[in-house]
Parts: C-alpha cells; structure tokens; sequence
C-alpha cells in the first residue's frame, strides 16, 4: 500500500510529462538583443541542472568557402578562451563533477553542460566564454584539425553514415545537402577561418540558451549579466537561398568492395509527420525475439538481409527512408523488394498498422522526453523555432494520408557498394 | 625577487637613469651586428620555451631559424653584417616573449591546480 502511494508520487509527474507539456510550460523569453531563453524547472527534487547553448551554425549554412567549418567549430568547443585556458574549464567542470559536451547537427552546434543546480551560474559563464570569446588559436587548430580528420575518416569509414549523408547530398544538394563532416581537404585551414565562420553566425537571433533544473527567470538574467548580452542583435539574417529544396530521383554511389553492400531509400516529407512515418516503415525492434509485424521486418525477416528505418526533421524539410543492408550480390533484388513493399503495403498500409505506428511514435517522444539531454534538444528547436511543428501528437488520418502521397513520390538514394551490383533509383518504379 | 622587479621597473627615477643607458647596451651586446633579435637569444633547452616556439607562425619560425643560421655563420668566419644589413631598432620587437609567458602562466596554473588541496566545506 505503501509502496504503491510512493510510487504513484515519483511515477506521477513523469507520467504526464510529455511533449507538448515541455513545449506550453516553457514559455520562450527574448533578451534586449535577441537571444532566445527557456527553460522547464525539471524534477524539482533532483539536484542536476543542464544547460544548452545552441547556435544556428550547422553544416547548412556552409558556403563553398566554408566547406567543413561547423565541424572545426564543433571541435573548438571548450578550447582556450581570453578568460580561462581550456585546461582550467576542464579541471573546474570536474572539481564541480559536470559534463561538457559539444555537439554538431545539420542546423545547430550545441555546447552542453550538466551540472549541479549550485553551479549554474558558473557554467552560464564558461559558455558565454566559449561562444564569444574562444581565441581560436593557430597552435590549437593544429591538435583540432587532428581530431577533426580523424572523425571524418572514421564516418567516412562507417557505410550507415556514408549513406545517410548521401541521401542528404542527393536530396537538398546544397545546404542541407552540406557533409556534418570536414571534408579531407576542406578550405578551412586556420584558426582565423573558423572564427570568421562563428563570428558570421554569432548575433542574438541565431542563439538561444536552454536549460532544465533552472527558473527561466534566472537564465535570463545570468544570460544578460555574461557576455552574450554584448552580442550584435541583428535580426536572424540567413543566408539567401537557404531554404531546403528536396530534389527526387538522384542517387549518389560510394564505391566500396565490402562483402555487405547498403543502399538507402529516402524520400522528402513534411519535417512533422517525419517521425511517425519513419514508425510506419517500422523496422524497429521493440520485441526481444521477435523482428515485429510490419511489411518491411517480415520481408527482411524471410529474405535474409537488414533494413533499418531513419527519419529527420529540419525546421524547413523531413526526410524519412530505410537503410537496406545485404551481401553485395543480393542488394539490387533486396532493393526492388523493399521498393515494392514500400509501394503497395506501407504506402496504403491497414489502419491497424497506421494505428502501431501512431503509439511507438508516442512512445518515442515520450522516451526521447524522458531524458535531460531530449528535453534541451526540444527546447532548443522550440526557441529557435526549428521543429516546433513536430512536437505536436500525430494523428492516425493526417499519418495515413501523408503515407499516401509520401511513400508514392519520387525518393532520393545512396548506394555504398559496387555501382556493377548496386540498384539505381529510377528503375525501382516510383 | 618579482617584486622587487617591479619596484624598480616602476620608479620613474629609476627609468630616467637607465632609459639612456638602455640603447648604448644594447648596441653593445653586438646582437643585432649579426642580424639577430633580442628574442633569438632566450635559452631554448627549456620545456617551456620548446613549447612557446612551437607556436610561433609558420612564417616567424622560418624567419627566426634563417637568422640563426646566418649569425652562426658569421660567427664562425669572424665578420659582421654590413651596417645597413643590421638589425633595426623597430626589427628588434618581442615576437616570442609574449608566447614564453603564456606557456609559463599554463604550466603555473597547472602545477597550481596538480597541487590542490581539498577544504571540507
């Protein structure tokens, strides 16, 4: 009786927390210059914090100029700065028992802390530090660009990344289109280059600061007493041209004498539905023993080969598909059966299997939401406005017309394997 | 010892003394006959200068090894630079001092923070 009351108190609030409640409690404060704040109090008992600094810098707003700076600005995360030596930053976060992270998406490159709530204010400034004042110096681009290289070289070496990035290639071409990794001889070459890259990016609109564990009150002010509220306020002036324009019918091929060949499938979609579609497709195992009931786990189930479902929203576009993986012989059959399927059972799939797709996406956010990391990355889309749209709960109809006109119009691919063996996407029959 | 520095550095009469002297020195310590700079001559067998050289610019480091080069050679066969080939007084600026004391503050923050005491709050 007792343990139930207990439960029902720490299981209740979590509970009910869902996505559209992250996104009504936590209203999106602006500062003078334009700096977008919002933070959710979080677990009131828990004594972590987390804080978010996203600046819309990704790999979209990349020029031919700037070919790979967003992953060198990635890395220049938590380096010297005018106030502190990278050494110091580190040091401090451990005596303070915090984790910095750096992270680089299409659109945004996130510096993330979590630490305790005592030290917030702290960290408010360690990131301004980072976001205005990091000296980008020569001697540091040397170590960075090692480490830039060497994650190039290692998504360059993994078939699943090779893919994904190919079918953003083929799809948006430019822009969206951009690597998330520094190319093997990248433009960028200098300290300065990367500063000039952040700097470009770095005005009140196209930053906001989002936390959990923290009044949103309190964020604000820490913001305006550090050194982002000296940040121009321009308005969030983009580049020209940047809207992402999904092209259908072009595929990109990536030699490789592998034994296993991949080939992914995606097609263009509206960035909301591109979750619950990607569930549609539902290639996820949520079963231990067994590979689920959709069209597509039950295809591969009883041929032999993997498929794996992906989707990705962006403020402006979605792309949703399926990774197929099977020997290199068998790809191209693989292939046309997984087009086929796509086309008749998952384009027009039964209400039931509309109805599945519905909850596991459900759950998903939920799952996503559950977690300090999901939730600054949802309040980070909401603050800069990205991906608003896609917190909103789906609806079985709306999912079943969008998998009407999604899964039937022309998809974009990206081959890793022997263009001799691999299949080409304009003879699959879309 | 610091301190004491600084005091001295800092008293105006102090500096109104040695100001003149300062030129005449330098002028005879002969570096600059050779084509060399004042920084050209801090000891380099330390780990911190090895470090502060090893972030000069591409450029400085080339210019820098070519004046060694040439002073090591003129020392050898006994001569000088021709006068007008000497180091300008404009020439003869901090291009690694700034670096040396970088590096020194990095390595006293590290020992200060290897050698920390924890206090019970």
């Amino acid at each position: 009786m007792l343990q139930s009351k207990v439960a029902a108190r720490v299981v209740g609030p979590l509970a009910t927390r869902g996505y559209a409640s992250v996104a009504s409690s936590a209203p999106v404060v602006s500062t003078a210059n334009g700096i977008k704040i919002a933070a959710v109090d979080g677990a009131p008992d828990s004594p972590l914090a987390s804080i978010s600094l996203v600046i819309k810098a990704g790999s979209r707003f990349e020029t031919a100029e700037t070919a790979g700076a967003a992953h060198y600005l990635k890395a220049f995360g938590f380096r010297n700065t005018q106030d502190r030596t990278s050494f110091r930053t580190i040091r401090e976060a451990e005596l303070n028992g915090a984790t910095l992270t750096a992270e680089a998406t299409r659109e945004n490159i996130t510096y993330r802390v979590q630490c305790f709530k005592e030290a917030v204010p702290y960290f408010v400034q360690v990131l301004a530090e980072v976001a205005t004042a990091t000296k980008f110096a020569e001697h540091e681009f040397r170590d960075v660009a090692k480490v830039v290289a060497l994650e190039s070289l290692s998504a360059r070496s993994d078939p699943a990344t090779l893919a994904l990035g190919g079918v953003h290639q083929a799809a948006f071409r430019s822009g969206l289109g951009n690597s998330l990794y520094a190319p093997a001889a990248s433009p960028v070459a200098t300290g300065d280059a990367v500063r000039q890259y952040a700097q470009g990016a770095l005005t009140g609109g196209r930053v906001a600061v989002v936390a959990t564990g923290v009044d949103a009150d309190t964020l604000a002010k820490l913001v305006g007493e550090s050194g982002l509220a000296e940040l121009p306020g321009a308005a969030a002036a983009e580049t020209a041209g940047m809207a992402a324009a999904f092209t259908g019918g072009a595929q990109q091929v990536y030699e490789s004498a592998s034994p296993v060949a991949h080939y992914a499938l995606a097609f263009g979609c509206e960035p909301r539905s591109a979750h619950a579609l990607g569930s549609l497709l539902g290639t996820q195992r949520r079963l231990k023993w067994s590979g689920g009931v959709s069209a597509l786990s039950r295809l591969a189930a009883a041929e032999g080969f993997r498929t794996e479902a992906f989707s990705f929203a962006y403020s402006d576009a979605g792309l949703v598909g399926v990774l197929v993986s099977a020997p290199s012989a068998q790809i191209k059959g693989a292939v046309e059966k997984v087009a086929a399927t796509i086309q008749k059972d998952v384009a027009g799939a039964a209400p039931d299997a509309i109805q599945r797709a519905a909850a596991a996406t459900a759950v998903d956010v939920a799952d996503v939401l559950a977690t300090q990391k999901g939730q600054l990355r949802a309040l980070g889309a909401i603050a800069l406005g990205q991906s608003a749209a896609a917190l909103e709960a789906v609806d079985a109809a709306a999912l079943a017309s969008a998998a009407k006109t999604v899964f039937k119009s022309k998809p974009v691919a990206a081959a890793v394997g022997l263009s001799q063996t691999t299949a080409y996407v304009d003879t699959l029959g879309f | 010892m610091e301190a004491i520095a600084r005091v001295v550095q800092n008293n105006g009469a102090f500096r109104a003394i040695c100001r003149p002297l300062a030129g005449t020195w330098v002028k005879l310590s002969g570096y600059r006959r050779l084509g060399l700079r004042y920084d050209d001559l801090l000891r380099e067998e330390t780990p911190i200068i090895q470090e502060a050289i090893g972030r000069l610019s591409r450029q400085e480091t080339d210019l820098r090894v070519y004046r060694q080069k040439c002073a090591f050679q003129l020392s050898l066969s006994h001569q000088e630079l021709p006068r007008d080939q000497w180091t300008k007084a404009e020439d003869d600026y901090k291009y690694l001092q700034p670096l040396v004391d970088e590096v020194a503050a990095e390595h006293a923050e590290r020992d200060a923070f290897n050698s920390m005491a924890a206090v019970r709050k």
